[in-house]
């Protein structure tokens, strides 16, 4: 039996792998480049115009909220959750936004965010103290905010369907020559923000233990509750944050808003390599998933593929990635 | 252990472990029961109207709910369940309009087999590539109900009447005769229970959910239980969209539609006490907590509440139930 067990589990196993599957599952970043690279290639041979200043200035601007909210998805699922409320979250943040426009954009953009973080906190304390699972958790509080915010859109909220100019210029317009969208400015703030937060801070460290072994981290001292009410409590924040850059894009709100970004927002932290199962990834990662679908919706648009074309390369793509990544990293 | 089952046999049946194994479908049921009742006072005429209105429409959520409770008790989880619903739905609907009610059946069987087989590659997909069942079927979620909208590319198609008197009762999908709509609900339900429950591959669903290496190492073959489940919840799936198609007269492939029925079998199945971690809870609770959900909007709407606010309540009940049950869990681990 022994003898059986040594010779069935080879230690040099790993060895065994070709050598650039080993550089690739220690730089997946590299692989994801890569894929974003041959997109935009592809995406340029079949509309020259693409590769531009402006065709790329689209992409970012298409991918900046979507990346946003992939950061929420992400810091989540490091713990081993995940938010399917953030599509109605930033819907909400958006009308609240839209509501108080006229108060001026700085109280618009803070009382929009305010709803996120009420909403994510919610959230936490549901999933964190009460211990209702995430999905179920996630999943009821977007049915009551799409009841609530219905509702409240024929009463308080109505009329309530464009936000301030300045939210405008933050989420649709360009600077220096029209060339980098203020949006992306925005993103690349929280990018750094988040990784900083996650590499170098207790609570960045918490929420990789806590997805990793919450048994060993509950056992080490830590209030678990508390680390899942900050996480969706920042959540909340960052998909209300990205739900008002969106209706700054758009310029109208409805509450169809960012209902459609959820799941595009679960496949970025997903392509980005990030652990459904908490524990592993990177925002990095997940800012390059986003980045390739802004690339692939672009392509798509310029292809005039229907919705359904889209959203079966869409389904494809995010299938083939995942595949490749548990090929690669050889994680079983 | 063989004293262990001699005092097991003495008592004769135990209640005790009768009441905790099954306790969760029990209240799920009793849970409709009142619900139904508490229905009835609301509205002035309670008849076969009203039943005949709640057995047909509850009919797609519960195939989907029973469809999502095979799969995750076999240890997984389908977010293209919903997906499935409107690609049969839309196949259906294209295949079926102006044809005989003969042919129409044999379309409808056509239709499950091809969406069993579909899902029974995702499930396959899954145990080869290794990865999560929330990614894949994430995935195909999109795929499938991309598909979908390139066979049924706007709301139209249609079916035989004799097809939609089987589903619904009556000819036009509205009546008082509840009877086909119970048995059509009732036989697969009963033979989805049987087979999880009294037949040596059911039982190896279950073992898989419960605990897989336990389960490979007892030569249970994983693997074919996990693409077993895919294919059989595939083909329930169908089975919603088909009963979709009897109610409406006609097809549509809507992805909000599919990805709302995904997100509603979830809450259905946790609701009817199934495990999300697998292994634990049973086809009939997850039924019954469907036309639970499904009874909620009839129920608030009578009681005044408009729909907006009835979405809210709805939410929050979903939340308080799993708190209570959270609770509950709770207090029993720490009681040992």
């Amino acid at each position: 039996m022994t003898t059986d067990l040594t010779t069935s589990v080879t230690p040099d196993e790993p060895l065994s792998r070709p050598t650039w599957a080993i550089w690739l599952a220690d730089h997946p970043l590299a692989v994801l480049s890569g894929v974003l690279v041959v997109l935009v290639v592809v995406t340029g041979i079949i509309e020259p115009r693409y590769l531009s200043v402006s065709g790329l200035r689209n992409t970012v601007l298409l991918a900046a909220p979507l990346g946003i909210m992939a950061g929420a998805q992400t810091i989540l699922m490091l713990t081993g959750g995940i938010d399917l409320s953030v599509g109605m979250i930033a819907t909400a943040a958006a009308y609240v936004a839209a509501n108080q426009s006229p108060n001026g954009a700085a109280i618009a953009i803070v009382v929009g965010l305010l709803v996120g973080l009420a909403a994510g906190a919610v959230n936490g304390v549901g999933v964190g103290v009460f211990r209702v699972n995430a999905l179920i958790m996630t999943l009821a509080m977007s049915a009551i905010l799409i009841g609530l915010f219905t509702a409240l859109s024929f009463t308080v909220l109505q009329g309530s369907t464009t936000v301030a100019q300045f939210i405008k210029t933050l989420g649709g317009g360009s600077f220096f020559g029209n060339r980098i969208p203020y949006n992306a400015l925005v993103w690349a703030g929280v990018s750094v923000i988040i990784i900083y937060g996650l590499r170098r801070t207790g609570l960045g460290r918490l929420l990789y233990a806590v997805g990793d072994n919450p048994v060993a981290v509950r056992l080490a001292g830590v209030r678990i509750w508390q680390v899942h009410i900050a996480a969706y409590a920042i959540a909340g924040l960052l998909a209300a944050l990205a739900g008002i850059l969106l209706a700054g894009r758009t310029g109208a709100v409805d509450l169809q808003l960012a209902v459609s970004f959820l799941l595009p927002s679960v496949a970025a932290a997903v392509i980005g390599g990030t652990s459904i199962f908490g524990g592993i990834g990177t925002y990095s990662g997940t800012i390059l998933g986003a980045l390739i679908l802004g690339v692939l919706a672009t392509m798509m648009t310029f292809l005039d593929a229907g919705q359904a074309i889209q959203q079966v390369v869409y389904g494809g793509i995010v299938l083939a990635l995942a595949w490749l990544y548990a090929r690669v990293t050889g994680s079983s | 252990m063989t004293t262990v089952r001699a005092e097991g046999a003495r008592q004769g049946f135990d209640w005790q472990r009768a009441l905790k194994r099954h306790g969760w479908t029990v209240g799920a049921w009793l849970l409709l029961i009142a619900l139904i009742a508490f229905y009835a006072t609301l509205i002035p005429r309670f008849g076969a109207f009203q039943i005949a209105s709640i057995a047909k429409n509850s009919m797609p959520l519960v195939f989907v709910s029973i469809a999502q409770a095979i799969i995750v008790i076999a240890g997984g989880i389908d977010l293209g369940v919903g997906a499935l619903l409107i690609f049969s739905n839309a196949m259906a609907a294209q295949m079926m309009d102006g044809q005989s009610l003969g042919m129409s059946l044999v379309i409808a069987a056509l239709v499950i087999v091809a969406c069993a087989a579909l899902n029974g590659v995702v499930g396959w997909i899954i145990t080869v590539s290794r990865v999560p069942d929330i990614v894949v079927t994430l995935a195909t979620l999109f795929i499938i109900s991309g598909l979908a909208l390139i066979i049924l590319p706007s709301p139209g198609g249609g079916t035989s009447d004799g097809f939609r008197a089987i589903f619904t009762g009556s000819t036009t999908g509205t009546g008082t005769n509840f009877w086909p709509s119970l048995a059509v609900m009732a036989i697969p339900m009963g033979l989805a229970a049987y087979f999880m429950r009294g037949t040596r591959v059911g039982l190896s669903l279950y073992a898989t959910g419960s605990n897989p290496m336990a389960a490979y190492l007892s030569a249970v073959n994983t693997a074919r239980a996990k693409i077993l489940s895919y294919a059989i919840g595939g083909g329930f799936a169908a089975l919603a969209g088909l009963a979709a198609l009897a109610i409406t007269g006609s097809g549509e492939s809507r992805f909000a539609t599919g990805s709302n029925f995904t997100l509603r079998s979830v809450a259905a199945i946790v609701l009817g006490g199934v495990a999300l971690t697998g292994g634990i809870g049973s086809v009939v609770g997850a039924a019954a907590a469907g036309i639970v959900l499904f009874t909620l909007s009839p129920l608030l709407s009578a009681m005044g509440v408009d729909p907006n606010t009835a979405q809210v309540i709805q939410g929050v009940l979903i939340v308080l139930v799993m708190m209570i049950a959270g609770m509950i869990h709770l207090r029993r681990e720490r009681a040992g």
